[in-house]
């Protein structure tokens, strides 16, 4: 399952890890995959992926801060098309 | 996997699953251990997925993953992402499972543990998990419109305005009765109420730290936002216990009816990030962390269940809710078997995040087996409790009285033998004053699960501490979607009333939104109010029209399924949707046709409105009537309720005959009809 959410994420910087170095940046790659599936579940989408998909899809545009990304998420799914359950 | 290894293990799944369930069949006039129970659902949990979604997966809908799903067309990095199914199953997870499952199954313990159980566990597989499922495909299908718009795609205009009148009417019910749930368990309860509020300035905090000192730092505000919860929880036992600060959290029904209609009308109109937004997420951590932590309790426990399997009120005299078996119990156990909501989840943003076509048979049947399961924990918390003590929490006051010696006694006569003592001394385990007629599930459940956790950590000396947090984990997220269904309500009714006239329908138009703010809150506040005032406690009217409602919406979705594989040309596999289809039909237009004609007052609303009326003309009065004015008002009422119940049955009537009619067309037609969104990915269709 770890792996999973891991393979969703945009790859870390782990190119320049070696050796002992390897197993703090893996940990905190984790830690952070932790995070950000996290934030996925209660409904905030993934910063850095979005960042990826302007930077591969639309490289001219100006970028959301991650202020203000957090912000258009929240009023998006608490505004209009947000039905509830009981 | 290797095919003999597969084999084996779902021979031992099945196995483990026949000898579970020989235990629950063959261990009649002594205890069944509750282990038996969660077992043999887990069993039937695996095997339905494995067999049957898969069937459903590549037999009836023919899931392909070549076709590409909303999120791969839309792509946008913000509203339409394909995300990790395990990711997007919290998620979906998350949206659907609220406080439904919790309440209807402990509602239905009155029947035994075994009704409840079967019907949850046939509901699930056979309709509810297929609905959610089947949607979920429908609406990857038509690029994630919502249940309405799909409706009026698939089956016309009137049918799609028809689905939102009751989708409206449904939502306010439910505000309703999830209001009257937390009132039931917070009047004269100074210790939850405390803790409950203090969420109100946690959440504050939290949203202007994720606004304004940290923005963006959701993780980290929700770790502080747990921490303070927690402290709330430690500290609410010395503030309700303090000469003057307890007085002020011990509050009457009618008070905090109230307090939570200002609460709603207040929070619905304050900015999202504020309070909803930090609010649901401590409720979804809440929620997730609670449910695991029940499931791990109930197997290193091992309680027996003290219920047993069934009891005399099958017959319909039960106190908890009156009405037979047969329709009732199918309506009162709605969210944990199939329940109409989740057809709007699964049209919603589930939808637009799904990566691939197949991912929808995990999210969609698999999300909804997770729910299922919540409400078999639900209801195995009830009956672990002593039945004398779960009836004396869930029976209204006109039947057990207000005393512990009264209600002893008439329990007692009922077959559950309990004393006064034990009454009392529960209510002390639990750091409350009493324990009598808190119907509404919440408590019960609350008690249930205080004695299993408590068993498996702390002792009898933490079981005040697992009740209030228990309390406080469900209020917690019974607030949240009054906020939030408060909100969705409100853009409903401004929608329509947008038809009649137009800067009302402009949701940026400041007083346009408050009157539908005001409407929103004044319609189901009305309901609650009626609920919090009513003889028979509420609970036993309410729930039963949620119920209704709730049931028709899925037999409203499953109807459109059946449309949508007949104009797929999939008819050779339509007993799929239909026969759910035709079991929730069948149920619940005898439910709701039997609420409003029974002669029964305690179940007819027509008979009991008349009892009432008739009364007061001869200028008798009936308890808990004071005044004739009551006693008008109470007829009222009930004259309401039948007329909100009748809007449910003609609705599903009239959506019936239309989609029989568009089926009986698309059935002529030779090439399919449906409106999907074609296979091979246009040119210029990546967003």
């Amino acid at each position: 399952m770890k792996a999973r959410v891991r393979e969703n994420r945009v790859a870390p910087a782990a190119g320049g890890a070696t050796g002992g170095e390897a197993i703090k940046p893996r940990l905190r790659d984790r830690l952070d995959g932790v995070r950000r599936a996290y934030l996925q579940v209660i409904g905030i989408p993934d910063y850095e992926s979005y960042l990826a998909h302007m930077a591969e899809k639309h490289p001219t545009e100006k970028v959301l801060s991650r202020q203000e990304f957090c912000a258009r998420a929240i009023d998006r799914k608490y505004g209009k098309n947000g039905p509830r359950c009981c | 996997m290797n095919k003999l290894a597969s084999f084996v293990t779902w021979l031992l799944i099945a196995i483990v699953g026949a000898f579970s369930f020989a235990a629950l069949a063959l261990g009649r006039g002594e205890t069944v251990n509750a282990v038996w129970l969660v077992t043999a659902a887990l069993s039937v949990y695996f095997i339905a997925y494995r067999f049957y979604s898969k069937y459903i997966a590549e037999r009836v809908l023919g899931l392909d993953d070549s076709r590409p799903t909303p999120a791969v067309r839309h792509n946008d990095g913000m509203d339409y992402v394909p995300t990790n199914k395990w990711v997007l199953y919290g998620h979906h997870f998350a949206a659907i499972a609220g406080a439904g499952p919790l309440v209807g199954p402990v509602l239905a313990a009155q029947m035994g543990f075994l009704p409840g159980t079967l019907w949850i566990l046939a509901g699930v597989v056979v309709a509810g998990a297929v609905q959610d499922f089947i949607v979920l495909f429908a609406s990857i299908r038509r690029d994630g419109k919502s249940l309405g718009e799909m409706i009026k795609i698939e089956l016309g205009p009137v049918p799609g305005s028809l689905a939102l009148v009751g989708v409206l009417a449904i939502m306010i019910i439910i505000l309703a009765v999830l209001s009257l749930v937390v009132v039931k368990a917070l009047t004269a309860s100074p210790w939850g109420l405390f803790t409950i509020a203090a969420t109100i300035p946690i959440a504050l905090l939290m949203g202007v730290y994720m606004r304004v000192i940290r923005p963006g730092r959701v993780g980290e505000a929700s770790a502080i936002g747990v921490v303070l919860l927690l402290a709330s929880l430690y500290f609410g036992r010395a503030v309700a216990a303090d000469p003057s600060w307890g007085p002020l959290f011990t509050l009457t029904g009618t008070q905090l009816a109230w307090a939570l209609i200002l609460y709603g009308a207040i929070a619905a109109s304050l900015p999202v990030w504020l309070m909803l937004a930090p609010r649901d997420y401590l409720s979804t951590f809440l929620k997730i962390g609670t449910v695991v932590a029940l499931a791990i309790g109930i197997y290193v426990v091992a309680p027996p269940l003290a219920m047993p399997a069934t009891t005399r009120f099958i017959d319909g005299t039960g106190p908890v809710f009156s009405g037979a078996l047969f329709p009732f119990l199918f309506i009162t156990i709605a969210c944990g078997a199939v329940s109409g909501f989740h057809s709007l989840i699964s049209s919603g943003t589930t939808p637009k995040m799904i990566e691939r076509e197949s991912h929808a048979r995990f999210i969609g049947f698999g999300g909804m087996l997770a729910e299922s399961f919540v409400a078999i924990m639900a209801l195995t918390a009830a009956c672990v409790l002593d039945p004398g003590i779960y009836f004396a929490m869930n029976a209204p006051a006109a039947a057990i009285g207000t005393t512990a010696a009264n209600a002893a006694q008439v329990i007692s006569n009922w077959g559950f033998t309990i004393t006064p003592d034990m009454i009392e001394q529960t209510a002390k385990d639990i750091g409350e004053t009493t324990i009598l007629s808190r119907a509404g599930g919440a408590p019960t459940l609350a008690v249930g699960m205080a004695q299993i956790l408590a068993q498996a950590l702390g002792g009898k000396a933490m079981e005040a501490f697992w009740y209030h947090f228990a309390i406080l984990f469900e209020a917690l997220f019974i607030l949240t979607a009054v906020d939030a269904g408060t909100r969705v309500g409100r853009f409903m009714i401004q929608d329509m009333l947008g038809h009649v006239y137009k800067p009302l329908g402009d949701t940026e138009f400041l007083p346009a939104n408050v009157a539908g703010t005001v409407l929103c809150v004044g319609l189901w506040g009305y309901f609650l109010y009626q609920g919090v005032v009513d003889p028979l406690g509420g609970i036993n009217t309410l729930w039963q029209l949620f119920g209704v409602g709730n049931q028709m919406l899925a037999g409203i979705a499953l109807l459109l399924c059946t449309s949508v594989l007949v104009k797929m040309k999939r008819e050779r596999y339509v007993w799929v949707t239909l026969v759910p289809t035709a079991w929730l039909l069948v149920t619940t237009l005898t439910a709701g046709i039997q609420k409003i004609f029974h002669p029964d007052p305690r179940i007819g609303f027509l008979s009991l409105a008349n009892r009432f009326s008739d009364a007061a003309a001869q200028g008798k009065l009936l308890a808990p009537a004071k005044t004739i004015e009551e006693m008008q008002r109470v007829a009222f009422n009930n004259y309401l309720d039948a007329v909100v119940c009748g809007v449910f049955v003609v609705l599903v009537v009239a959506m019936c005959i239309y989609a029989v009619k568009i089926c009986l067309q698309a059935l002529k037609q030779a090439q399919p009809t449906a409106h999907e969104i074609p296979p091979l990915m246009p040119e210029g269709a990546m967003a």
